[in-house]
């Protein structure tokens, strides 16, 4: 066997040519063939009872199921989307049930404060000697509270208003786009400081905050896969057929675009975490006594000499939790593009 | 100096520019391997013209990247060598590879617009060439990428070293290519599919330059193409290849007149020959589709979709025979004493190829000849569809769209009818306004100015506004068959959906009606439960059809509905559009860039040139003298498959103007052949009367315009069919 | 390549008239109460009448909002009612700190995070690929208050290499105020490495992909010509785009670094104008942030322009 050791730079130039024959990679072709020999035994049984139109739409939910279980296969396959989802679960784990594993994170025992680590206190204690570990479990639920419920309005608000940006254009898009452009002109947490500081603190307020200050950009990646979709042919014919701009936009268009949406949604929340951890650590979010992450770095960052415990576990619980959605995030964005 | 990095202006006395020995390449993808060539033999002597034809996925470009050394990063070369110039690529050091890239092999690429370094100036990136093969430093290579610039009459080289490659036009970027290619005067020159996706014109004009550059460079060329009549018009020799096998080898006039492989033959017969129409001849089609990589091939590859395959095809693969003689008695012969159980079969290795000039792998090969017809005639005479009513009428339509501040004319002023049952074919070059009509046609984008009155009504601007009824009766083929469905709907929903938005249906014929229009289309039941990603594109292409006759339409807009297909699938799409047309009669607008296919599917013909539809008549009529100039370039610029009717090519001046500033008076003058002068470029030519509603716009009236251009060349009579 | 930029510096005026009428009403017109929210709940009515008047804050808002940007236009940014001191130059002290500090980490950023994420792609797949992958996007998400926390401890208070503080004691020489100021710039810098990082690998990746890198290659160029005369050059063009719109970013972890290390910034500025509800300082501390981003992103569409013979040319 000869030296044919490929170039670096090859980048597979024939195997596309191939690949297009191929239509898409053989184990999605393996998987879809079974999932189609299931579909005609579907729609066997069904066929003289069922009114006609049900029996399609039967049909095509069971298609999409068979869609949906090879997503599932192909993610659980990724370690890495693996791994973050175990972290994530974990964190969710803890802020539903930390109140009957732990002691309360906010008892108070001045005779052990600013203890090391040690077999009762796992984490050591702060200085008016609440546990670190309690606290550092309690931790996750005021951010798991907010980021994903933040995220699901930038996604609603953003969704909407991408889609008709997207599929009007014309004169709406410019206005929609224009200002967009604004409230992008500032920093994100400069705005969200801004606002904060006028409407005062609250978790309702964070949310719905950190929520309008994501609809723009959300907006922006719809916008843009709606118009990537909307000049297709599959639009066109529709539109020759009448369908109503609504049916085009929710039925046609729609769901070729969930991907692009779900991975935003997914980097959202990565930075709804970010942005919620970072407000409470700047004093715009939550007040003392709650245990959350940001609030307390905030706080016992003046012990970091002294107590450096009361500090580092806060922040590695933090990190572990937004590294795990991006995580999650890259292992969703690789299977979709495959 | 070692040996391996000898200069590469050495020619080994005596060494085939390239010879390819038992090839095998297998790619390996999860585990799995995917061979994508197999034992393939072939010999390109020097200043020889090799041409390698087969559709997609069929190993063509492999064989081009294996001759390169250049495979992708999970390709191996497992079996044989590749020896150019006698020099065996794989022993190359890395050093030498280098020099030997470029220096002895050299390439044109398929898509000229994405061969080049966008961010470099052309002068540099041909410079390197010269600084890297040659030593010489940024002057003299500047220098000499001057001259090589001029070597393929590019106008301007001075100011193209300086552009970078977006400032120029396609066709300048492809002979900046070939400069690049021919820099250090290679031995071998690959030209992969260097002339696809350019316009006609522009196609014949990088024929020209690489026909006439033939003569003075003593390159070997291997040109792979998917398309017959380039092979004829700059090869001596031509293999077939078919899943990775060489099927069949000789010279090219042999091949193409006297094909010895099925294959082959389903090729021959499954394209348009030039002049060829619905009503004379069908398109042959090859059944089935080609086989994916990896497939486990039994026996011969083809006997799965071969007309004539014996059991015995099945069983063992046929050794790549010499013909004559060779492979019509061996063939044969071993074909009848195989013994009925394969495994007591000893193979039989005799490698015959070497003396004789062709060779073909298939027993049968005498019976090529007789191999039968699939597809009867299915086109009825244009009196028996219909044929006298008006259905459509276009009255001077105009479309602009802004462009930066300028305005761009899509449409100019285009005025045209379409009669009941009747096809009419739309050709120009790209970006003459083809498409933009058709849109305005069917409402998806409104017209500036201009009427469209339909069966009687006048049609209002936009889809949206228009009654379902109207929308009914007029519907689309689109070109594209990976956008054409939506991804998300299974196939049956698509159907369904089309036939009760406009089937007008009632609830329980809905079902039945979808499974009319997918056995009408001929796509099986089974594929209704799948989705778009799941179809090969000719399925695409039939359940889009099937979807534009969901409601019994009496005009379909056919925009380039197979251009993006193979062209036995081609045939079959063609084929199936015919059949509903003389089933439903319904009119067609069909629009495509190929004039052969045009040619064949239409009763009339329009030609669009930037903008204005110059010239409109029977489809017969528009393809003889007298015509438009234009049309007549247009014409001779088509590389055919006839060997003995290859017409002079009428070149035409300069480049496309721009659609922003046309040229004044007939906006063909800056380019015509025939240009009469002033007047041409003052006045706006009248439409000129050549007789039978065949009609062109030029000032000169038809008698004169047929002496002149029957002066030129003969007529082209329609090619004897195979 | 002139219009251009006259085009962009153009936009940015109805860019910044809207931007400033939104912090404007945020800052003025949400609280309600200019004088109340100054004074605080206990304050007699009459008192904060008296301030409202003196503000003029009961004036119509149109009214206000010409006064105050005509007072901004022209350098006249009122005084801070918190601090006691002219807006103006304190603001701007505030900037410049902020300025030396993200210039400073610009400088560790760009050329960290361009050859990383070039390597990478040029070693696409490998588990060298991976490595600097996973880790320079872990970076990068963990917020920049947690990964400073972390610095801290580990290379102020355990190592005891660097500096606890971010700011060298008066009139110390320049070098020593960079001293100082590494331990906040990596956290910043953490905070853009990821995203750079990825989108030089991206764009490397990509560029390897295209068929005129291939052109380059058979046409028997050596390798370092191919990198670093084709690949770097086209690939470089997205990598510039993604720096200048991370600037916004960089500035939002100014705000969590300067309050980290109590680093007399911008960002400590905005935060504690907001959390005092210094109207004036806030108000004109976040619309300086606006113009600076503003012309960060103007630097990097020049920057992008001229890699992009296509920008460039057309003008």
């Amino acid at each position: 066997m000869p030296d044919d050791r490929p170039t670096p730079f090859g980048p597979d130039p024939d195997l596309r040519e191939e690949s297009m024959q191929l239509g898409a990679d053989p184990e999605m072709i393996e998987l879809r063939a079974d999932a189609a020999s299931e579909g005609r035994d579907l729609e066997l049984p069904g066929g003289d009872h069922k009114s006609k139109a049900l029996e399609a739409d039967a049909a095509a939910t069971a298609e999409q199921k068979r869609q949906r279980r090879y997503l599932v296969k192909a993610l659980l396959r990724s370690p890495t989307f693996m791994v973050g989802l175990i972290i994530v679960l974990f964190w969710v784990f803890m802020a539903l049930f930390s109140a009957f594993i732990t002691q309360s994170p906010t008892l108070t025992d001045p005779n052990i404060s600013l203890a090391a680590p040690s077999a009762s206190h796992w984490f050591g204690t702060d200085d008016l000697g609440r546990d670190v570990f309690a606290r550092t479990m309690a931790g996750a639920r005021t951010v798991l509270i907010i980021a994903p419920l933040a995220t699901l309005l930038a996604l609603l608000w953003g969704g909407i208003i991408g889609l008709i940006a997207g599929f009007w254009r014309g004169i709406t898009d410019e206005i929609i786009m224009r200002l967009i452009d604004v409230l992008l002109a500032l920093p994100i947490i400069i705005t969200s400081i801004l606002i904060l500081s006028l409407l005062g603190k609250g978790t309702a307020i964070i949310i719905v905050a950190i929520g309008a200050l994501f609809t723009p950009v959300v907006s922006r990646t719809v916008r843009a896969a709606v118009i990537g979709e909307r000049e297709r042919e599959y639009v066109m014919a529709a539109r020759l057929r009448g369908e109503r701009s609504a049916f085009v936009m929710v039925r046609e268009i729609l769901p070729n675009i969930t991907q692009p949406i779900i991975v935003e949604g997914t980097i959202r929340l990565g930075y709804a975490v970010f942005t919620a951890a970072t407000l409470s650590f700047l004093g715009f979010g939550l007040a003392p006594p709650s245990p959350d992450w940001g609030l307390t770095i905030s706080v016992e960052r003046v012990f970091l000499q002294i107590a450096p415990w009361t500090v580092l576990f806060p922040a590695a619980a933090l990190a572990s939790l937004v590294v795990a959605v991006n995580l999650i995030t890259d292992g969703l964005g690789r299977t979709f593009s495959k | 100096m070692s040996a391996a990095e000898q200069p590469t202006s050495a020619v080994t006395p005596g060494a085939a520019a390239l010879e390819v020995d038992d090839l095998e390449v297998t790619f390996h993808r999860r585990g799995r391997r995917l061979p994508v060539l197999k034992g393939v033999t072939l010999k390109i002597e020097r200043g020889q013209a090799y041409g390698l034809v087969g559709e997609s996925g069929c190993g063509k470009t492999t064989l081009a990247m294996a001759a390169m050394r250049y495979l992708a990063s999970n390709g191996t070369l497992d079996n044989g060598r590749v020896l150019v110039d006698g020099q065996d690529v794989s022993t190359l050091s890395e050093e030498a590879l280098r020099k030997w890239r470029g220096g002895k092999v050299a390439m044109v690429y398929q898509d000229p617009t994405q061969a080049l370094s966008p961010a470099m100036r052309i002068g540099d990136q041909l410079a390197e060439v010269y600084h890297y093969h040659e030593g010489m430093n940024k002057k003299e290579a500047l220098e000499q990428a001057r001259e090589s610039l001029r070597r393929v009459a590019i106008p301007d080289p001075d100011g193209t070293l300086r552009r970078y490659p977006f400032e120029l036009s396609g066709g300048q970027q492809q002979r900046v290519v070939i400069a690049m290619a021919l820099a250090v005067n290679p031995q071998l020159l690959i030209l992969d599919e260097p002339t696809t996706g350019l316009d006609a014109t522009v196609e014949a004009e990088i024929l020209d330059l690489i026909e006439e550059l033939r003569g003075r460079i003593n390159a070997a060329i291997l040109l792979i193409t998917h398309n017959l009549g380039l092979v004829v018009r700059l090869c001596e020799r031509v293999g077939v290849l078919y899943a990775g096998r060489l099927v069949e080898e000789g010279s090219a006039k042999e091949v193409f007149t006297d094909p010895r492989h099925p294959y082959t033959m389903g090729l021959l017969r499954c394209v348009p020959r030039f002049g060829m129409n619905k009503t004379d001849a069908a398109l042959q089609t090859i059944p089935g589709t080609l086989p994916a990589l990896g497939d486990p091939l039994e026996g011969c590859v083809y006997s799965a979709r071969c007309p004539m395959a014996q059991p015995v095809c099945k069983r063992r693969e046929p050794d790549f025979y010499a013909w004559p003689g060779d492979a019509a008695i061996r063939g044969q012969a071993e074909a009848e004493a195989m013994p009925p159980d394969p495994a007591a079969y000893s193979p039989h290795h005799a490698m015959p190829v070497g003396e004789s000039s062709r060779h073909t792998r298939c027993y049968f090969t005498a019976d090529v000849e007789s191999m039968p017809h699939l597809t009867p005639v299915l086109a009825t005479s244009l009196d028996e569809r219909g044929g006298d009513t008006d259905v459509l009428d276009i009255d001077s339509m105009v479309r602009t769209f802004k462009d930066g501040s300028k305005k761009l004319t899509a449409v100019a002023n285009v005025s045209l009818s379409l009669k009941k049952g009747e096809t009419f074919g739309l050709v120009g070059e790209s970006g003459s306004g083809k498409t933009t009509l058709a849109k305005c046609v069917t409402g998806l984008i409104p017209a500036d100015s201009g009427t469209v009155t339909f069966e009687g009504g006048i049609l209002k601007s936009t889809a949206g506004k228009r009654s379902q009824d109207a929308l009914r009766a007029i519907q689309m083929v689109f070109q594209n068959p990976d956008s054409t469905l939506n991804p998300a709907w299974s196939t049956r929903q698509i159907l369904t959906r089309a036939v009760r938005k406009l089937g007008g249906a009632k609830e329980g014929s809905v079902r039945a009606k979808v499974d009319k229009l997918s056995a009408d289309v001929r796509v099986e039941p089974r594929f209704l439960f799948q989705r778009p990603t799941e179809l090969s594109g000719g399925q695409k292409q039939r359940i889009a059809i099937a979807r534009a006759f969901a409601g019994d339409p009496h005009l379909v807009i056919c925009d380039e509905p197979a251009s993006a297909l193979d062209v036995s699938v081609q045939a079959s799409i063609l084929n199936l559009l015919v059949e509903l047309q003389t089933k439903e009669q319904a009119s067609y607008v069909f629009i495509s860039h190929d004039l052969a296919v045009v040619r064949y599917i239409s009763d009339r013909i329009g030609v669009m040139y930037l903008a204005e539809l110059i010239e409109v008549g029977a489809a017969a009529d528009v393809f003889d003298p007298p015509h438009h100039p234009y049309t007549e370039a247009l014409l001779s610029s088509i590389p055919r498959l006839d060997f003995e009717k290859q017409r002079d090519r009428i070149p035409l001046r300069g480049s496309m103007p721009s659609l922003t500033d046309p040229p004044s008076g007939c906006r063909f003058h800056t380019r015509c052949h025939r240009s009469l002068g002033d007047i041409c470029a003052q006045q706006v030519p009248p439409d000129m009367d050549a007789g039978n509603g065949h009609t062109y716009r030029c000032h000169i009236p038809p008698d004169e315009l047929l002496a002149l251009q029957q002066a030129g060349a003969s007529e082209p009579e329609p090619a004897e069919t195979l | 390549m002139l219009r251009l930029i006259g085009r962009r510096l153009l936009l940015m005026v109805p860019t910044l008239i809207l931007a400033s009428i939104l912090i404007f009403l945020l800052a003025e017109v949400l609280p309600g109460n200019v004088g109340r929210s100054i004074l605080g709940q206990y304050a007699t009515p009459e008192d904060v009448a008296a301030l409202n008047r003196e503000l003029g804050a009961d004036r119509p808002l149109v009214v206000r909002y010409v006064a105050w940007a005509g007072n901004f236009v022209t350098g006249d940014w009122g005084e801070s009612p918190v601090q006691k001191v002219p807006v103006r130059p304190y603001v701007m002290a505030a900037l410049w700190n902020s300025l030396i500090l993200a210039g400073f980490a610009l400088i560790l950023i760009v050329p960290t995070s361009i050859v990383l994420g070039v390597f990478s792609g040029l070693r696409r797949d490998s588990a060298l690929d991976r490595v600097i992958t996973v880790s320079t996007l872990s970076m990068t998400v963990i917020p920049e208050f947690v990964s400073g926390v972390v610095l801290l401890y580990v290379f102020a208070v355990w190592l005891k290499w660097l500096p606890v503080t971010a700011l060298a004691p008066e009139g110390a020489p320049f070098y020593e105020r960079l001293y100082y100021l590494i331990l906040p710039a990596i956290p910043l810098m953490f905070l853009e490495l990821g995203y750079i990082a990825r989108m030089a690998r991206v764009g490397t990746v990509q560029v390897l992909s295209m068929p005129y890198i291939r052109t380059a290659v058979l046409k028997g160029v050596p390798r370092s010509r191919v990198v670093f005369g084709h690949v770097l050059r086209n690939a470089m063009v997205p990598t510039v785009t993604v720096i200048g719109s991370q600037v916004g970013w960089l500035i939002g972890g100014l705000v969590v670094v300067e309050t980290l290390f109590s680093y007399p910034g911008i960002g400590k500025v905005m935060v504690e104008s907001a959390l005092n509800h210094d109207v004036p300082v806030l108000e004109a501390s976040v619309l300086m942030v606006a113009v600076v981003y503003m012309f960060a992103n103007l630097v990097a569409d020049i920057v992008v322009a001229l890699l992009n013979p296509r920008i460039r040319k057309g003008g």
